[in-house]
């Protein structure tokens, strides 16, 4: 029998997921399905424009819908809360439009009724009138500031770096970060080569398949809501301020989450189903429908201007990069995506001259979040393809040219943070080797030909963030764990019981896992950027610790010999005389962190670097621009895994999600209304889209200061797939694209515009 | 979506009967898959369902009559199609296409009376069908009718049916020595709905083709047939001359349409190039196995 000091054999342990069973028996607990005595559901009614003054709301016809309970507008909010407006970094999205919309699908009314189906039918019978407004929808035009989306900035005072924009008029920039590295113009003007290409993204959706849920259950001493977070914490704290109430009179349960992604993060419906309960006085629901999600937040379009020199050996000795995020109307978390992207603009490259220039836009579009990657995948899209475009125009091998420049430990990234614990070259190395790089290449022949890109990718983990975990041994031994890291498909509930198991040496599926309850669950900062493993594992091992401690101090004090193995429900009835008692451990874990100074420049940027990277294998079908993914190999350094099972399906989970974006997921905008707003016009990858061969590999690293030498998983393999297909197209046909997504049209029309025979637009 | 009266009749007579042909809020359901999208959207608010569920066995019955022409019921789920011996004997075409039609839920429950009635014109079969040669019965309350697929599709979700008349069966001639093939070829995802669909059946004598029939769906308003296409192929062999001559008729007389899927000038590309591959790979394809 094991001591207490000895490994419990739980970390590497590739165990089925904690609630797996649950989940594909039905048996699971989602916010969607859930009900109240009493409970009323609602139905917004959306804006039409784009922006525009609201005229008049028009609601009588609903309100004598039968069964229509209450219909409300931002008045009758306005009793309630007098100043309704959320979001994490500004204070800028009010809870139903306030005077002004500012996108179409803002919610303007509710409709409140026990009949889901009652609501719906009322909110289609009530009618707005706009005076309708200028409207800005493209980044780089926002930038310009003639379109203005907002009159007045509004930051939330929650991070320190937007305070200076308080109350600034005329902009639409929510956040400019800006980081200077030696100097680049110097740089530029003796450098023998220089590149300049500039690449977008597009406009793209989280799409869980559970679709964002909140109740309401408000009492005047207090309010509970249900719902589908990514951060039970943070919706605490922004409901306890929207009610100017201490938190612990706010209570916020969140079952599992059919999906996030990022979408669910911050404050999304909880403040409407908070306000629809004040008013009606009953639990209130608001369930969204699948169509919903193209009206509530999606993944930031960017545009990417970049800029490099090269000198007469090849290395890059000055990289200048501007890139604009379309945020949409409210800012959501788009100013710490602008940021924190921003640190690692210029990729994973020793470059000696950077000049990074990221701004935060505000568009009359829906707002835009985190999505799988904050921010980083736009980087790489660009910083990947510029690098390989520079390789081929100086007739280098694209893998020789980027281990020439490539960032190393020990060496300082652009922030001047000194790289630790990455693994790099290795990733890079396996993607070669796996690849066969350096063998020859079957071309294809006919109409298909063939090609093969890769791409890699360098993340500094949003910093800095707090998690807490509490730790409770019973008196019969068993063991509880309490955090708030929502697990949303990632696995997370069974890889904290892991940790716990590990240190406390007993099995992890004798651990549990309490549902996240702010009332019984301590802080975390939110389930977001692959930082809870690494962050809220830290805590939760010293949680564990401190328990095995206070065991190990209990056996003293029994008199327990050295070693000893008695059982812990021997210890706790020979302490307290019968089967009573606790020992309880708490692990508080947040990581060191310098703020940037007034060049964007700390020593110390992350507690961890992601590093991952794609190649893939394609075959292009010349005569109708068909790309086909035959062979994808995604690697990554995950530190050392948990679960290794678990981090292979995190891998090409994301890797898939990515395919979608790089290939063919798009919202198409006219004007202002989406025109594609359903899933039968909105597609994500399918079984069919699966490359029928994917490979992932996870490179033999050890994160030192992780827990158990682990780090964060969820976002890697999003990072250079889409860049590897670009990359690779241009192997395959000469051909370079530098607008996501890769169509099969878009790959026609570079074909044709190579061959000087335009495609006409008609 | 508001309550409605939803009524389950067990003949075709008390069926038609229930259909108000001059009240728009009354509609026959067959499957639902598209009806129940167009309710949940608030585009159709339904007074009345007829739902035509309960009609009973011979109306999704598929059966082999004389000579190998198929009779199908039109309540016959895609999927009874897609799995029956006697229509992968009969057509496999049919079968070839089922396979990457929708989704495997959709397939369940979409019937093939319901799908041709909808007249959406990015659906896979009626261009098959239509290539097939294929001819509905339609029941009404003066009678029945027959017509071909091809003269049922009017235009964008249009159809020559009035509206209290049902589609009550498909009938697939005897397909003999044809050999038929049909591409989806979609721009996005392959689940999506496709921007062209070509479907081919021909006849050949040795490397001369004999009989054609040439069919374009979704990047048009309808599915239709490229009568030019055939006659540019009927009589020669398929050799790479006679394909390019053939898909350039092709492409000169089908109206293409841009949409989210494509813009007119890439489809009108794409059915050169799958127009001449449908006809290869239809005379690559024995009549009579899958």
């Amino acid at each position: 029998m094991a001591t207490a000091t000895l490994s419990g054999g739980q970390i590497g342990r590739s165990l089925p997921r904690l609630e797996g069973r649950d989940k594909v028996t039905g048996r699971a607990e989602y916010t969607h399905l859930m009900q109240l005595p009493g409970m009323l559901h609602a139905k917004i009614f959306r804006s039409t424009v784009a922006h525009g003054r609201i005229k008049s709301v028009d609601t009588s016809a609903a309100r004598k819908v039968p069964g229509v309970y209450a219909v409300y507008t931002s008045d009758d909010v306005l009793n309630v809360i007098a100043e309704p407006y959320y979001g994490p970094a500004f204070h800028d999205q009010p809870i139903l439009a306030i005077g002004k919309v500012h996108f179409v699908g803002e919610p303007v009314a509710v409709v409140l009724a026990s009949d889901p189906h009652v609501a719906d039918q009322a909110a289609q019978q009530i009618v707005a009138e706009y005076e309708e407004l200028p409207a800005v929808f493209d980044e780089v035009e926002a930038a310009e500031n003639k379109t203005l989306v907002h009159a007045e900035l509004k930051p939330a005072g929650t991070f320190a770096d937007l305070k200076h924009l308080k109350g600034r008029k005329g902009t639409n920039i929510a956040l400019d970060f800006g980081l200077r590295r030696g100097d680049v113009d110097k740089a530029f003007a003796s450098a023998p080569h220089v590149f300049e290409h500039t690449f977008r993204t597009q406009k793209v959706l989280h799409l869980p398949l559970e679709p964002h849920a909140s109740i309401a259950d408000y009492r005047d001493d207090g309010v509970t809501i249900y719902s589908s977070a990514q951060g039970p914490s943070f919706v605490r704290t922004e409901i306890a301020r929207l009610l100017g109430w201490p938190e612990n009179r706010v209570r916020i349960k969140v079952p599992y989450l059919g999906g996030g992604y990022g979408g669910k993060l911050y404050i999304k419906l909880e403040a409407l189903a908070l306000a629809m309960s004040m008013l009606a006085r009953r639990p209130v629901k608001i369930a969204h429908t699948m169509e919903e999600h193209f009206y509530t937040i999606t993944k930031h379009p960017t545009t990417f201007r970049i800029k490099s020199g090269v000198d007469q050996d090849g290395r890059i000795t000055a990289r200048k990069c501007e890139v604009w995020w379309n945020g949409g109307a409210y800012a959501d978390i788009g100013p710490r995506v602008t940021q924190k992207s921003g640190f690692t603009a210029s990729g994973p490259y020793d470059i000696d001259n950077v000049s990074i220039d990221s701004y935060a836009l505000y568009t009359n579009l829906t707002p835009a979040g985190a999505l799988r990657g904050f921010g980083i995948p736009q980087l790489v899209w660009a910083y990947e393809s510029h690098t390989d475009m520079i390789a081929r125009a100086l007739k280098r091998d694209p893998l020789e040219f980027r281990k020439q420049n490539l960032l190393r430990d020990g060496q300082p990234q652009a922030t001047g943070t000194i790289l630790k614990d990455t693994a790099i070259e290795k990733v890079l190395d396996r993607i070669a080797e796996r690849l066969n790089w350096k063998r020859p290449f079957d071309r294809g022949k006919g109409a298909v030909r063939r090609g093969r890109g890769f791409a890699v990718a360098l993340k500094a983990v949003i910093s800095p963030t707090t998690s807490v975990a509490i730790v409770n041994v019973s008196a019969d031994g068993s063991t509880t764990l309490y955090c708030g890291t929502v697990d949303m498909g990632q696995g997370s509930d069974t890889a904290m019981a892991q940790m716990v198991g590990e240190v406390l040496n007993m099995p992890a599926e004798s651990v549990r896992v309490v549902p996240r309850d702010t009332d019984v669950t301590p802080y975390d900062m939110g389930t977001l950027g692959s930082r809870s493993l690494f962050h809220m594992g830290l805590a939760v091992r010293l949680a564990a610790e401190e328990a095995r401690a206070k065991i190990g101090d209990l056996r003293r004090e029994l008199g327990e010999p050295e070693g000893s193995n008695a059982p812990l429900a021997d210890l706790f009835r020979k302490k307290y005389g019968m089967q009573a008692g606790n020992i309880v451990g708490t692990g508080i874990y947040k990581p060191d962190y310098i703020p940037p100074d007034a060049n964007g420049l700390t020593t110390n940027v992350t507690p961890f670097w992601m590093v991952a990277g794609s190649g893939v294998e394609i075959e292009v079908d010349t005569e109708t621009g068909h790309v086909r993914i035959s062979r994808l190999i995604n690697v990554a350094d995950v530190g050392k895994p948990i679960n290794p099972k678990i981090v292979e399906t995190q891998l090409s989970g994301a890797s898939l999600m990515q395919l979608g974006f790089s290939m063919f997921e798009k919202m198409h905008i006219d004007g202002g209304q989406v025109t594609n707003a359903s899933l039968a016009d909105y597609k994500i990858p399918g079984m069919h889209d699966v490359p029928p061969v994917m490979e992932n590999e996870i490179v033999d690293t050890y994160q030192t200061n992780g827990p158990f030498g682990a780090k964060g998983v969820g976002e890697l393999a999003t990072f250079g797939l889409s860049p590897a297909i670009a990359n690779a197209i241009d192997d395959a046909v000469g051909v370079r694209l530098t607008e996501l997504p890769l169509t099969a049209e878009a790959v026609f029309r570079a074909l044709r515009a190579k061959d000087n025979k335009p495609l006409g637009d008609e | 979506m508001m309550a409605f009266e939803l009524l389950e009749p067990a003949s075709l007579k008390d069926a038609i009967a229930l259909i108000d042909p001059d009240d728009p809020e009354v509609r026959p359901i067959a499957g639902g898959t598209a009806l129940m999208l167009m309710m949940k959207a608030g585009v159709f608010r339904p007074r009345r369902l007829v739902s035509l569920r309960k009609l009973g066995e011979a109306f999704t019955c598929i059966a082999a009559v004389s000579a190998g022409e198929l009779t199908i019921g039109a309540m016959a789920p895609l999927s009874a199609l897609e799995h029956s011996p006697v229509v992968a004997r009969g057509a496999p075409v049919i079968v070839r296409t089922l396979r990457r039609l929708s989704n495997v839920r959709v397939r369940n429950v979409a019937t093939i009376g319901g799908a041709l009635a909808h007249a959406d014109p990015h659906m896979d079969l009626p261009p098959v069908l239509i290539a097939l040669g294929a001819t509905i019965s339609v029941a009404g309350p003066d009678g029945e009718r027959t017509m071909g697929v091809e003269e049922l599709l009017t235009g964008y979700y249009e159809t020559s049916l009035a509206k209290n008349e049902l589609i009550t069966q498909l009938h697939i001639p005897a397909q003999g020595e044809a050999r038929a093939a049909y591409f989806k070829v979609t721009s996005g995802s392959a689940d999506d709905w496709p921007s062209l669909g070509v479907a081919v059946a021909l006849r050949a004598e040795g490397t001369i083709v004999k009989s054609a029939r040439i069919v374009v769906s979704a990047a048009t308003a309808k599915a239709t047939r490229l009568k030019a296409a055939e006659a540019a192929l009927i009589g020669a062999g398929a050799d790479d001359k006679t394909l390019k001559k053939m898909a350039d008729a092709a492409v000169d007389e089908a109206d293409i349409i841009a949409d989210l899927r494509g813009s007119a000038s890439y489809k009108r590309e794409l059915l050169r190039v799958y127009a001449a591959r449908a006809v290869r790979s239809a005379m690559q394809t024995s009549g009579a196995s899958l």
